[in-house]
């Protein structure tokens, strides 16, 4: 009973997450910051739903699989989120006039 | 698995069913290549939940293995998506090709091949040193 409470309330949470992340993708005015609130999803948002899930279903072969992704989508957003930048960054005109870019050589 | 619990674990399911449609008029309205890439790859991440979910709900033990395999795809997906606008975009802004036997070829494998290259303008968008990096 107690169980399955912290399971429910560990996915209501995670679920939350994604709905405000995804309102925050249409509040913010630049692409870098819209990324911010995307990022949410890949690690806070799948990690509280996951976990809630794991909670709920108890020490099944289900329970391993979870544990599986979270740990892939854990390594693999970083890399995701940084590319997606890096495009950003290289693909637009101006970049100079919404954020201070580093370039590769270390100037400003 | 009692009745509250399933319908809350479907209230669940179409919240997030709510926000991939929204991720989704972000990825058609949004002005910038990154802007699209990013919502694909958020709704993606929604999707695994929503299976993961329904895997759990619906006692099908097959359905996260699925899951696995999308959140792989996603993964290589964007990786490869932007590695190709990349290369596209350096292909088309890179400098004027150099006179055949140049010097200052990038690549010193293709040393051979830079010396036959035409001088006129290439017709392919990525060059070979690119390709062959």
């Amino acid at each position: 009973m107690i169980r399955t409470v912290i399971g429910a309330l560990l996915l209501f949470f995670g679920v939350i997450t994604m709905v405000v992340a995804t309102v925050g993708l249409f509040r913010f005015h630049y692409v870098l910051n819209r990324m911010q609130a995307a990022a949410l999803i890949d690690t806070l948002g799948i990690l509280s739903v996951l976990s809630g899930l794991i909670v709920l279903s108890g020490c099944t072969v289900l329970s391993a699989k979870m544990l599986l992704i979270i740990l892939f989508l854990w390594l693999a957003s970083p890399v995701t989120s940084h590319l997606i930048a890096r495009a950003e960054v290289t693909l637009h005109p101006a970049i100079e006039e919404e954020c201070e870019v580093i370039h590769d050589d270390g100037t400003i | 698995m009692n009745r509250f619990l399933d319908l809350f674990l479907m209230g669940c399911c179409v919240l997030l069913g709510i926000a991939i449609l929204f991720c989704l008029i972000r990825a058609i309205r949004g002005p910038r290549f990154a802007d699209r890439v990013m919502s694909i790859n958020s709704i993606g991440t929604m999707i695994i939940a929503i299976m993961a979910i329904l895997s759990v709900r619906l006692d099908a033990g097959y359905l996260i293995d699925i899951s696995i395999a999308y959140a792989l795809l996603s993964f290589i997906a964007v990786v490869v998506l932007v590695r190709l606008v990349l290369l596209h975009h350096g292909a088309e802004h890179s400098a004027t090709p150099s006179p055949a036997g140049a010097a200052d070829t990038p690549a010193a494998k293709t040393g051979a091949e830079a010396k036959q290259e035409p001088v006129t303008a290439r017709e392919t968008a990525v060059t070979k040193e690119e390709y062959n990096r």
